[in-house]
């Protein structure tokens, strides 16, 4: 008789045929719905593919939502691992935006010395703006979560006043936003710049850092349990704080890839909760640094799908809907990931002796 | 065989038929049967890996088994979940504790229980606890916090959050592990009420003096089956052991040398001089001690637990720096921090491997790598060599005659005793000047009890120093040279191990020292 039970651990190729599973029973569900409200679901099912994987735009604008779902999800993946939560990633990506933006208003000169000066000025800026959760939490023990997610709100309103305020746009006149920033970060393939496969490396940059280096080791090892990095000898304080200052870099980039390579300008509202979705791109990645980058792609095929189910009339709460329905299901498909058949007959013998 | 206590037709409180539980490439219980009958305490006994755990996780819901059966009262029954199994009497207090250490002993005792009033004031769980509390004669403060309690203290509890449920069957899963012998001696009278009762006990215990004091029958496992079962009074301890590990374990006398053994060094590897240290509370935990240890010998430290031995595992291993005082290592002073005195050739054996020895979440091989990753072949330039951690964790397994079934996979899946051999011999492996350990042989079965001692006589012939804290006076009186004991945060005395008086051992771990002249016969400075 074959039972099923649940294991501390699922191995990463149970979790991929859940998952597949889930989309698929998440699509037959939404169908079902559609369909019993008067929809024709193959049109719009088709309608939805094309515009996403199915077109050369749709698979352009899936990269341009994927490069900072990587970047956000990359940073809360690197601070989930030394057993911190990083919910500022939306504050860093405008202060990341503000960085970028002012050395681009600002700052005359060739594009060449430009460029990386806007990516150094939204780094310094995205660890300017977690530097104070990040000594709290390293010096005082003051929980993360609470003070990272505070300064969201104050980085938002900050990008407001300065889009609409002192840096608006003058020629235009424009009303959310800052004037046209002339440099811009190359295209690559039609709309798409270099940012995508830049955010790409990084993230698999930072994978082979956790896996390969000592550093990463001990990032492990201080998130897995203190007491035992304590009991090594492992430098705890500095690393948490490496690793925070590095998730605050990672979303500020994000900001910075944005108003560099696809929005050109600073605007009000234009992190578009790609700091709060890198959270659910984190959790989808279950920890891994490797796996941002499909569930980043799984995460744009939801946001495309949405836009494109939007455009034919569908309400914007039932989009949420679907999307909320589609990670209840990927979640519970995780879960089952935990349970494995245990066939008696097949134990070995030997084992016994264990 | 039928016991006293239980009238003639009255149904064993539980029966397991024929219990089979399985993970992947291990059998864990194979073909278990053993009853318990009203009135009874019936000790479970089996080496490490012997499937202890998993048969009482099986009979309290939290596994399902793979085949056979479990009789209540005489009818059958099965147990989606603990909740279930308490609900129907059966409750567990586990090796290791499921209490929410934020939460305060009230709270903790009303979480998840159908009986507690709702939204009732924490003035209200608290009088229900001190109610509780008095009925079972489990002394516990209601307002107190988990974190704050001592292990003794979290286990009473746990045994209080099971009895205030009604249980007529509590299964501990070795309760005395933690205990001070003060603490099971209070535990056992509360045992012997709770039987009087007309209810019973199965209790899990690798310490055969008290199997042998408090239980009325023996099952044995011995690799997932039961070997039998036996009334205690027809048993001794020595052949409970043998039946335990299939063979005759011959108790040693450690302390003699092997031929061509490395002798006592001349010069202290490790010195304390009048270290003091403080709690964060100002308390001072230890108080100007003085201590040498030098290669080549085992120098025991006795003592009640929490008398300040884990500050003093501390400053030993660079893992506390004194408040007051200094410590030398081979003579220098000592550099600051654990890992540099890890690089020195100190190893370090902690009280309580799970929270400071292990990274419970990842694998064998992370865990293996632990005191080896700076330097090559895993480590240097910066890298982590993951092959080379793997080569390492293979080895120490080898080593430690542990079976790994999956090295990535979290090292909390396997048992206690397995935990303990794998740590154990890490620290072997680094310790080539000291190696610190504290009460090694928790957990451990007598089997791998004697084979960790050979492996500390064998590092002692090897010339290596070796602090060895423990509880039990006939292991350190069995290994050590000399012995120390603390009370109070002070070393009251250090006397040589051979023909030391055990009375007078006694009377100084309760802070007497008799006689001023007698604490020059150690080796003291
Ligand atoms: N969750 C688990 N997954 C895989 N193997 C397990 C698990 N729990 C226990 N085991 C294995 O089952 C065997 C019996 O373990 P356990 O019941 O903990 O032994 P004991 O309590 O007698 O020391 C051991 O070989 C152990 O490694
Ligand atoms: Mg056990």
């Amino acid at each position: 008789m074959t039972r099923f039970q649940r294991f501390p651990t699922a191995p990463a190729r149970l979790v991929l045929a859940w998952r597949a599973a889930a989309l698929v029973a998440a699509a037959l569900i939404v169908g079902v719905l559609l369909a019993l409200s008067g929809r024709d679901v193959f049109v719009l099912g088709e309608l939805v593919l094309r515009s996403t994987v199915g077109s050369r735009f749709g698979l352009e604008d899936l990269a341009l939502f994927m490069t900072p779902l990587v970047l956000t999800g990359a940073a809360v993946t690197v601070t989930s691992r030394i057993g911190l939560w990083n919910i500022g990633g939306e504050g860093q990506f405008y202060l990341g935006a503000i960085g970028a933006a002012g050395v681009g208003l600002y700052l005359p000169g060739p594009q060449i010395i430009v460029l990386p000066l806007m990516a150094l000025a939204a780094i310094a800026c995205g660890m300017a703006w977690i530097v104070v959760p990040t000594l709290a939490r390293a010096y005082a023990g003051v929980s993360e979560i609470i003070t990272t997610l505070l300064l969201n709100f104050v980085a938002g309103l900050l990008t407001y006043w300065l889009a609409t305020g002192p840096w608006r746009d003058r020629v235009t006149g424009a009303l959310a936003s800052s004037g046209r920033i002339s440099d811009a970060i190359p295209e690559l393939w039609g709309v798409v710049h270099w940012g995508f496969p830049l955010s790409l490396a990084i993230a698999a940059g930072l994978a082979a850092i956790m896996t390969w280096t000592g550093w990463g080791y001990e990032v492990r090892v201080s998130g897995a349990n203190p007491g035992a990095a304590r009991y090594a000898g492992m430098p705890m304080r500095g690393r948490v704080i490496a690793v925070m200052l590095l998730s605050g870099a990672l979303a500020a980039l994000a900001g910075m890839f944005e108003v560099a390579g696809t929005v050109h300008r600073l605007q009000g509202g234009m992190a578009d909760n790609f700091g709060y979705l890198g959270i659910v791109v984190a959790v989808l990645a279950r920890r891994s640094c490797l796996a941002v980058i499909p569930a980043a792609l799984l995460m744009a095929l939801i946001l495309d799908a949405g836009i494109v189910l939007q455009t034919q009339q569908l309400a914007a709460t039932a989009v949420l809907a679907i999307t909320g329905l589609v990670l209840l299901l990927i979640a519970i498909g995780d879960e089952l990931a935990h349970y494995r058949p245990v066939a008696p007959a097949s134990s070995t013998r030997s084992g016994a002796a264990a | 065989m039928e016991m006293p206590s239980a009238a003639p037709g009255t149904p064993p409180v539980l029966q397991l038929v024929g219990i089979c539980k399985y993970f992947p490439g291990v059998i864990a219980n194979e073909d278990v049967s053993l009853d318990v009958r009203p009135g009874e305490i019936l000790a479970l006994l089996g080496e490490n890996g012997a499937g202890k755990s998993t048969l009482m996780n099986v009979v309290t819901g939290i596994y399902q088994p793979d085949a056979g059966e479990m009789i209540l009262d005489g009818y059958g029954a099965e147990f989606a979940s603990p909740q279930e199994a308490i609900r129907a009497g059966v409750g567990m207090v586990h090796q290791h504790f499921k209490l929410v250490p934020a939460f305060t002993v009230a709270e903790n005792i009303h979480l998840g229980w159908s009986e507690t009033p709702r939204n009732a004031s924490p003035a209200v769980l608290e009088a229900r606890t001190r109610a509780l509390s008095e009925q079972f004669g489990f002394p516990v403060n209601p307002s107190a916090r988990v974190e704050d309690l001592s292990a003794g203290e979290q286990q009473r509890v746990e045994i209080l959050r099971v009895l205030a449920r009604r249980a007529r069957l509590l299964i501990l899963d070795e309760p005395t592990a933690v205990l001070t012998p003060a603490e099971a001696r209070d535990l056992f009278s509360a045992l012997r009420a709770f039987r009087a009762g007309g209810n019973a006990v199965i209790i899990i215990s690798h310490k055969l003096d008290e199997v042998m004091e408090i239980s009325d029958r023996v099952t044995i496992l011995r690799g997932g089956r039961n070997v039998g079962t036996w009334e205690t009074r027809e048993c001794s301890p020595r052949m409970l052991a043998a039946r335990m590990v299939g063979r005759e374990i011959v108790p040693q006398d450690m302390r003699a040398r092997a031929e061509g053994a490395a002798g006592r060094g001349t010069a202290p590897e490790l010195s304390l001089r009048s270290v003091s240290i403080r709690d964060e509370r100002g308390v001072e935990t230890l108080s100007d001690v003085t201590l040498d240890v030098f290669g080549g010998e085992i120098l025991g430290i006795a003592g009640v637990a929490g008398n300040g031995q884990r500050e003093l595992t501390e400053v030993l291993t660079g893992l506390l720096s004194p408040e007051r005082g200094e410590v030398l290592l081979g003579g220098r002073t000592a550099p600051p921090g654990a890992d540099a005195f890890a690089r020195s050739g100190v190893g370090h054996i902690p009280q309580d491997r799970l929270h400071s020895a292990l990274a419970p979440s990842l694998g064998t091989t992370d865990n293996m790598a632990l005191r080896e990753y700076r330097a090559p072949p895993i480590g240097g330039s910066g890298l982590f060599r993951a092959d080379a951690a793997l080569a390492l964790a293979r080895e120490i397994a080898g080593l430690a005659e542990v079976r790994i079934p999956d090295f990535g996979a979290p090292v909390r899946n396997l048992s206690g005793g397995n935990q303990q051999r794998l740590v154990a011999r890490r620290e072997m492996r680094i310790a080539s000047r000291v190696l610190v350990a504290a009460y090694p042989s928790r957990g451990l079965d007598i089997g791998a009890i004697a084979t960790m001692h050979r492996y500390f006589a064998e590092l002692r012939d090897k010339g290596v120093a070796i602090v060895l804290v423990s509880e039990d006076l006939e292991e350190l009186l069995n290994l050590s040279d000399r012995i120390g004991v603390m009370f109070h945060g002070r070393l009251m005395a250090t006397l040589d191990a051979e023909g030391a008086d055990i009375e007078r051992i006694g009377l100084l771990m309760g802070g007497r020292n008799v006689g001023e002249d007698a604490a020059s016969g150690g080796g003291v400075g």
